[in-house]
């Protein structure tokens, strides 16, 4: 269950300027970065570029129709919710916890599940075992069960949720740079290396990471996407980040009972959460295609 | 046979200690005392009922010896009782098994159902506008929550054309089917589709996408070029030639599948009020009812682990070629 990702093709060897001329030949892979950029943006910019204070509530435009329906105005463009509050607005202040809680499990769980990645897969023995039966022991574990104990212990909120879901993805990450470093340790150079005297801490940060570096992106990447639809998953039962914290999970568990009166509270943050993740899974499966053909979904 | 499925056997038990052990030290991990945190929205109890408290949820025991005790209550059935509706846990979990195993059940069904013919489909006629179709249902299958596929659905089917009911439950479909009684089948059907659909639609992209690229393997193989050079009909090549060994992939996958649905299903009961497990566990976080979500826990994972054992002993039906 742990090798299954063994061996890169020796032959690829990506350089940057190979990179980018097939991202701009890739329909998939442009679109998908556009998608991203497009999220991103709005997460940095989302305090500049929104018309509304996304909390502020209003009777006036409680339901208020969108733009293009029967008495709509451009003052919400997309309506107004339960509690007058500005749609639109809303929906571009929930990109930015999207992307923060994406952008810190994944570096925690990058870093974590990289460096005891190749812990074992260098050094083998007793540490190899015990950290691939920890993560054999997650595969074999629904992930949500293991987020809703934490959930329990720590009670619902963003550190919660960084953890729970840190816990859950640093699995996929130990395993490919395992896989990697077993494979890098077993060549010459490495063994040169040792003959010279070189230290193991320096042979893995400067021979070893370097050559895992192109499938790790690939993963984190497509990780990304798993991590928003976590996070919207978590916090649309209540479980994720609170109020007044806005989320788009947050958003359409609010709008669905209001679904008669303004659809929009719902559509404008599904919206939102599929933009996102097609993007992040158009661009990280061009990035697979790119660098790695073979690395295979561990996850659905 | 038995000799193979032994030491799958021995890990599964080794696996169920390990969560055992997490689920029983889980209120050992609360910070501060959780004792505390219940009792804060109730002052009519006692010091004493605290301390019967404290000692019913194993606080005055070191971690070691509450797993033991669990352990041995788990092994007996019994998995403790619920703080707030004072019932055994095992029996408030177990009463609610059905409903979810049926849902995941159908949504099995209906992902298998819907995936065959799109991965043949997008294999025989690959490159063309139905292949392009395909790869969209792929990316669109992986990205989509499963709630907001619900509530889309919610809105269309239930708010909009009133065709059919935007949640609730109304007893076993399966069981309407084997007692071959149709008025209550198409009944208790109609609250399954929508829930199991949005349960099913990843399950669709991944399985046809898995499909697709077995079919277009197992086509190259001699063994088809030699059927088609006998004159075997197309057809016949396709169904029971190509598809029958196309479907292996997809039974490995089922395990893991099996996993991700009793993930999914905790969002979706919440999305359509469904009687399961699911809800049952994020009712009991927000009532801070900590043994019953250790007894979901628990019971998800004998299930899983148990499924998993199935599929298993499936696979190496299907394929003798598996561990001879």
């Amino acid at each position: 269950m742990t090798d299954e990702t063994a061996s890169l093709p020796s032959s690829v060897s990506p350089t940057r300027t190979g990179f980018l001329s097939a991202l701009i030949r890739s329909p998939k892979g442009l679109s998908g970065l556009i998608l991203v950029l497009f999220i991103l943006f709005c997460a940095i910019a989302g305090p500049w570029i929104m018309p509304h204070d996304p909390v502020h509530q209003s009777l006036f435009s409680r339901f208020a129709p969108t733009v293009w329906q029967e008495g709509g105005s451009a003052k919400h463009l997309l309506g107004g919710d339960n509690m007058g509050r500005d749609i639109l607005s809303r929906t571009i202040a929930g990109a930015r916890i999207s992307v923060q809680v994406a952008v810190i499990v994944v570096s925690i769980a990058l870093v974590a599940g990289s460096l005891l990645g190749a812990l074992a897969g260098f050094f083998g023995g007793w540490l190899d075992t015990v950290i691939m039966r920890i993560v054999d022991f997650q595969l074999a574990f629904p992930f949500l069960l293991l987020a809703l104990i934490f959930m329990a212990v720590l009670g619902p909120g963003f550190t919660t949720l960084v953890v729970a879901l840190s816990m859950g993805f640093w699995i996929n990450f130990a395993r490919v740079v395992r896989s990697e470093t077993l494979r890098i340790r077993k060549l010459d150079y490495i063994d040169a290396a040792i003959t010279m005297g070189v230290s193991r801490a320096r042979i893995i940060l400067t021979h070893v990471l370097p050559n895992v570096l192109p499938a790790m992106l690939v993963v984190a990447t497509l990780d990304v996407a798993l991590v928003v639809l976590s996070e919207a998953g978590l916090s649309f039962l209540g479980l994720g980040v609170q109020p007044p914290t806005i989320s788009w999970g947050m958003m359409i568990a609010d709008g669905r009972d209001y679904l008669y009166q303004q659809p929009w509270i719902v559509i404008a943050p599904g919206i939102a959460v599929l933009m996102t993740s097609v993007g992040i899974n158009l661009f990280g499966d061009f990035m697979r295609d790119h660098f790695d053909p073979r690395l295979e979904r561990t996850r659905t | 046979m038995l000799r193979l499925l032994l030491p799958r056997l021995l890990q599964s038990v080794v696996i169920l200690l390990g969560v055992t052990l997490v689920v029983s030290s889980l209120i050992k991990l609360i910070p501060g005392d959780p004792v505390d945190i219940i009792s804060a929205g109730d002052p009519s109890m006692t010091v004493e009922d605290l301390d019967r408290l404290r000692e019913q949820m194993g606080l005055n025991r070191s971690v070691f010896e509450h797993y033991i005790a669990y352990l041995g209550g788990a092994v007996q059935g019994d998995l403790g009782t619920s703080l707030r509706q004072h019932m055994p846990v095992a029996d408030l979990v177990l009463e609610r098994v059905p409903a979810t195993a049926e849902l995941a059940f159908w949504a099995m069904v209906f992902g298998l159902v819907l995936a065959v013919p799109l991965g043949v489909v997008t294999a025989l006629k690959r490159g063309s506008w139905v292949d392009y179709g395909g790869t969209v249902v792929a990316v669109l299958g992986v990205s989509t929550p499963s709630f907001l596929l619900a509530v889309m659905m919610i809105l269309w089917f239930s708010v909009d054309m009133r065709m059919l009911p935007a949640s609730g439950y109304r007893g076993s479909a399966l069981g309407a089917l084997f007692t071959l009684d149709f008025a209550g089948f198409v009944t208790t059907i109609r609250y399954f589709l929508l829930p199991a659909i949005s349960l099913s639609f990843v399950l669709v992209a991944v399985n046809a996408r898995l499909i697709r690229s077995a079919m277009l393997e197992v086509l190259e193989q001699d063994y088809i070029t030699f059927a088609t050079a006998k004159g075997v009909p197309r057809m016949v090549i396709i169904l029971r030639h190509a598809l029958r060994n196309a479907l292996l992939p997809v039974v490995t996958m089922l395990g893991l599948q099996v996993g991700s649905l009793l993930s999914g299903t905790v969002v979706i009961e919440n999305v359509f009020a469904w009687p399961g497990i699911g809800r049952l566990a994020v009712d009991a976080i927000h009532n801070r009812d900590y043994a019953v979500i250790q007894g979901v826990v628990l019971i998800s994972a004998v299930l899983f682990i148990a499924l998993n054992l199935v599929v298993d002993g499936l696979y190496r039906i299907i394929d003798p070629r598996v561990g001879s």
